[in-house]
């Protein structure tokens, strides 16, 4: 029986509901333990589709491409063994789900909706807040960042800043610049999931599959899923990254002799998906087929398609990291500031043009003067801004000092720290005598305690110069690359100024070795590209193995005598240049093939 | 407020929030019960036009025809994958049967264009021009007695649910499009004799989905349940890209190979 005080409470819930649904936009409850029906697919799903079964993708050549320069055994590779699957993949996956709602204890509006995988302990959250994506220097995730709204009789999901990984696990590649588009519906205790890929980078067209779950009453546990990574090949050279040259994939006839199809129907493209294809496979030639498996020649090269990072607005964007250190964009080359009682200390300074609003920026964050700049190379681009910025740490305590008899420019502006060939390189150029460095080192170390923080500036003899420094912030965990790393384009090797495809490849190792990720190789120390977005060793890793294949590809190429020409003509670089290339501007694609020709002809460094 | 007092104003907030969601349906102030809507003039989505698929999923299943024993993904019971290994398509062609695959079962998966149109106010046509198959969706019970590849069908309108069904001033926008289909000729999951039986009942739901790109897309959700060849339902979700017009449509007769 209920009592009276029950009934009260009952109507005053119904009022309460009825009011809330009122003010909130409609939805449904997703909440729950579901598992997939691996009815489609099922194979790629389970123990993985042949390398060589690319139908039914939008890939374009570079995709392709890359695709069939994939060797399985690259996931032998440290750094790759705990790699976690995008947003997309993770939910095509196998495994099961939790899914459960996130709310305002105060007004018990719906803030997110949380989403956890079985496998690789996925966690997708997603907001339905109403809060905007984060800029596009804001770092990549493996399940990107995803917001929400209902719409009619479904969720609509947006996702954007994920990680490269996958479409489909035999190397079928999505790149970090895929975003993702995804309507969840539910009838009763099926729920579907259908994901529409956008890549400008590997696609021609959106990819749309779709994902079922049924529900399950019961808790299915079991929802860890640890890994760490391992010595699995000794002795391996450590610029050694498993891939097949082009045209060179052993197992790319696989699919189509196991499945007894025509060779072109693992090929991929846009026109697989379409009705129209089955009359195509009767009529494509193996000869057309196999010609695919290799770039075409002749054409022009491809160029970029990937999100411009800078903001172009005039203004200086401050992004924190970790600890108390920030990163600064907006003028050229990315800044970082480490701010503390001992004044800041700055890595880059950029192009200078914004310098001003830099050294506001950084007055913001620190009420001291600069104390310290660090320069990771020489390039306008990361030291057109020291002469202002030295100024701006202008320290009069420091002027009529014991120091002031030692140093005639003590108190004078911030101490300009590089290893001595930066330094060398700035003189040559004749730049601004006081924004060349003055504080040196010339071999593969220096250290400081600034700030709280142990700090290391580690010399890279040959990567894109002869002059480069890595800047480790060892208790913020924060690496700063210079131009050994961008997200933005290929490696500026700079042959006349002592850079080398070989010290770039040690470079970029030497940053991995000093990275750990925190779960699922995503999180964990932070990397500031020289440009680009806020990374961690996951796009490292990427960028590392792009420089090796390339350098494989153009080694292969010299030793069977081919001349620069012939190797540029062979578009080498066919699969990352819709990531990175370019054919304008100071570094084009064929100044970083010539660069990796000239630097292996004169052998390594 | 005294209690008798409140409970005596609860009847009033239940008639209030009912009387809001009548005049969400079209009742109207002051307004007499208006006459049921029929289903397309009630319809939540417009699925109407043309469509075509876009085969992104079990690609070998449906672009070609796969090996026989090829059921992988398929929950078929003993008897499902005895009929499946004893697959005969020159058989089948001999004895006129090359329409197994072009049935309701199978029909949606194939590399085809939909053509969707209102029949009648009650009834919604739906051709494919893979196999030149008709699927006749009622909203109306049929009293037909099935048995032909695309058997009998009835359709609903399916709405989310509210809050107890009242307080939103009427339905939630959007829905689905919900199909049970039953009484089919006993016909092929996939082309290569994956089988379904003249038991078997499909559930399905369309979906439609327009992108911030302008383009839109058909979701046809689908579980198929039969007790003689599976062992648990069979789910598919097949995805439809809408067309401007007829461009593309290329009516084929049904194959068996």
């Amino acid at each position: 029986m209920f009592d009276n005080k029950s009934i009260v409470l009952s109507a005053l819930l119904t009022v309460s509901v009825t009011a809330l649904g009122q003010e909130s936009a409609p939805g449904f409850d997703l909440s729950g333990f579901w598992s997939p029906a691996m009815h489609e697919d099922a194979l790629e799903r389970g123990g993985g589709s042949e390398i060589g079964d690319y139908a039914g993708f939008a890939l374009n050549e570079a995709g392709r491409l890359w695709a069939l320069s994939y060797d399985p055994s690259r996931v032998t590779l440290k750094h790759h063994q705990c790699d976690a699957y995008v947003a997309p993949y993770q939910m095509r996956a196998t495994g099961n789900f939790r899914i459960w709602e996130e709310r305002d204890p105060h007004d018990q509006r719906l803030v997110a909706i949380h989403v956890w995988a079985q496998v690789t302990e996925g966690h997708r959250v997603i907001w339905m807040d109403g809060r905007p994506h984060p800029p596009a220097w804001a770092p990549h995730t493996f399940r990107g960042f995803s917001t929400g709204k209902f719409v009619g009789n479904a969720l609509v999901v947006e996702t954007t800043h994920m990680k490269q990984g996958w479409l489909r696990r035999n190397g079928t590649p999505e790149s970090d610049q895929a975003t993702l588009l995804e309507y969840f519906v539910r009838h009763g205790d099926h729920l579907t999931n259908m994901t529409i890929i956008t890549d400008p980078v590997f696609l021609t067209e959106p990819e749309v599959r779709s994902n079922d779950y049924f529900r399950q009453v019961v808790d299915h546990h079991a929802w860890l899923y640890a890994c760490d990574d391992g010595e699995q090949i000794l002795d391996r050279a450590p610029d050694k990254v498993p891939n097949y040259l082009f045209g060179q994939q052993p197992f790319a006839k696989e699919f189509a002799e196991r499945y007894k199809l025509p060779l072109i129907s693992g090929v991929g493209g846009a026109e697989s998906i379409y009705p129209e294809f089955m009359a195509k496979l009767k009529t494509v030639t193996n000869a057309e087929a196999l010609a695919r498996f290799r770039p075409v020649t002749g054409r022009p090269l491809e160029t970029s398609r990937a999100v411009d990072p800078e903001p172009h607005d005039g203004e200086i964007h401050v992004f924190p990291l970790r600890n108390n250190v920030y990163m600064l964009v907006g003028d050229g080359a990315n800044i970082v500031v480490q701010v503390g009682d001992q004044g800041a200390l700055v890595v880059d300074t950029g192009t200078g043009a914004l310098a001003d609003k830099t050294i506001a920026a950084i007055g913001k964050l620190s009420g001291k003067p600069v104390q310290f700049i660090v320069n990771t190379g020489f390039r306008a681009d990361h030291t057109g801004g020291n002469v202002k910025v030295r100024r701006s740490g202008m320290d009069p305590s420091l002027q009529g000092s014991f120091f002031s008899n030692q140093f005639a420019d003590a108190g004078q502006g911030a101490t300009i720290m590089s290893h001595q060939n930066t330094q060398n390189h700035m003189d040559a150029l004749k730049m601004p005598a006081e924004g060349i460095p003055s504080d040196t080192f010339l071999e593969e170390h220096r250290r400081k305690f600034h700030n709280g923080d142990s700090i290391e500036l580690f010399w890279e003899p040959n990567a894109v110069t002869d002059g480069d420094s890595i800047v480790h912030f060892r208790r913020a965990d924060v690496i700063v690359t210079g131009d050994i790393f961008t997200t933005t384009q290929y490696p500026f090797i700079d042959i006349k100024n002592g850079g080398s495809v070989q010290g770039e490849i040690k470079a970029l190792n030497d940053i991995l070795n000093r990275t750990v990720y925190e779960h699922e190789e995503d999180g964990g120390t932070l990397v500031v590209p020289g440009h680009g977005y806020l990374s961690n060793e996951h796009e490292v890793l990427e960028y590392r193995d792009m420089v090796v294949i390339v350098r494989d590809r153009v080694r292969a190429m010299i030793n069977s005598g081919a001349t620069l020409e012939q190797v540029k003509a062979a578009r080498v670089t066919a699969d990352y240049d819709t990531r990175y290339g370019a054919s304008t501007g100071p570094w084009t694609t064929d100044l970083f093939v010539e660069a990796v020709y000239k630097s292996l002809q004169q052998g390594s460094k | 407020m005294k209690l008798k007092t409140l409970l005596s104003t609860l009847p009033f907030l239940l008639f209030a929030s009912l009387s809001a969601y009548a005049q969400g349906r079209g009742g109207g102030r002051g307004a007499g019960p208006q006459p049921p809507q029929s289903p397309q003039a009630a319809a939540p989505i417009d699925i109407t036009g043309y469509w075509v698929s876009l085969v992104t999923e079990d690609w070998r299943y449906r672009m070609a025809t796969p090996p026989k024993g090829d059921f992988l993904g398929v929950p078929l019971n003993q008897a499902g994958r005895d009929a499946a290994n004893a697959w005969d398509p020159a058989k089948e062609e001999a004895a006129g049967e090359q329409c197994k695959a072009y049935g309701a079962g199978g029909i949606m998966r194939m590399p085809t264009r939909l053509h969707i149109a209102w029949q009648d106010m009650n009834t919604l046509k739906m051709e494919t021009d893979a196999g030149t198959q008709t699927r006749i969706l009622s909203f109306t019970p049929s009293q037909s007695p099935g048995g032909d590849w695309q058997g009998v069908s009835l359709a609903s309108w399916d709405r989310q649910a509210t809050v107890m069904g009242i307080g939103r001033g009427g339905p939630p926008p959007g829905g689905s499009l919900k199909v049970v289909t039953s009484k089919m000729k006993p016909g092929f999951l996939r082309k290569n004799g994956v089988p379904y039986s003249a038991d078997a009942v499909m559930t399905e739901y369309f979906d439609r989905f327009d992108q911030p790109n302008g383009e839109s897309l058909l979701m046809v959700i689908s579980e198929v349940n039969d007790p003689t060849y599976l062992a648990t339902p069979f789910w598919t979700s097949t995805h439809f890209k809408k067309q401007n017009d007829a461009a593309g449509w290329n009516p084929t007769p049904c194959s068996a190979k």
